[in-house]
């Protein structure tokens, strides 16, 4: 009896660990998200032009950070601040994700 | 004749205002990097206060969009206190040369 309870509240937490979190970024949710930014950022986050900053390759927690200092006001841009204002957190961290799984921005020492 | 050479000295004079506009010198930036590697040369390095984050990687960043971001920080309108402090200290040259060292990929 015990044994098969162990057993289902090890099937449970498995199950937990395994589906994907609500909170983290899914670089396939933040694709389907990234229409709008790709105008200026580029479809992989690498801007044609330096007008816009390359993304794409960059560190999932600083993109997410810097969405975060946009929507919040911290950071100041008229553009991205537009962008984020609809946007939740779950969208930004998806779109973090997608883009910090893209090629591109490399450490430079 | 000395209308031709007039005219080859404008345009010399405006090629060359233009390149040392843009163009900075990633080898002179050698010897200006001492403020940048403490957090940008050290892979994956975390900061920031409350939030933690990782400092960004620059490389093959767009030598102009970097050019910004250290004049922002250097006139206040993009905060963060290390960066502030260490833009702050940069000429316009610094910034160029440093650009060029980050922007390009290798």
């Amino acid at each position: 009896m015990k044994v098969q309870l162990m057993r289902r509240l090890g099937v449970l937490a498995a199950a937990l660990v395994l589906s994907p979190s609500a909170l983290a970024g899914d670089p396939a949710r933040g694709q389907a998200k990234s229409t709008v930014c790709a105008a200026c950022h580029g479809v992989d986050g690498n801007s044609p032009t330096p007008e816009f900053p390359r993304i794409g390759g960059q560190y999932e927690d600083y993109l997410l950070q810097a969405l975060l200092a946009y929507k919040h006001g911290e950071r100041k841009n008229p553009i991205m601040a537009s962008q984020v204002e609809s946007l939740s957190r779950q969208d930004l961290a998806d779109l973090a994700a997608w883009y910090a799984s893209q090629p591109g921005l490399v450490f430079k020492r | 004749m000395q209308r031709r050479h007039l005219l080859v000295a404008i345009a010399l004079a405006g090629t060359f205002t233009l390149a040392s506009a843009v163009g900075g010198d990633p080898v002179a930036a050698k010897g200006k990097l001492s403020a940048c590697i403490g957090c940008h040369g050290i892979p994956g390095y975390r900061t920031g206060y409350p939030e933690v984050y990782a400092v960004p990687k620059l490389g093959g960043q767009h030598p102009e969009y970097i050019v910004r971001a250290l004049q922002a920080y250097k006139s206040g309108e993009r905060s963060h206190p290390s960066m502030q402090g260490i833009a702050g200290s940069l000429s316009d040259q610094d910034m160029a040369d440093l650009a060029a060292y980050y922007g390009g990929v290798k």
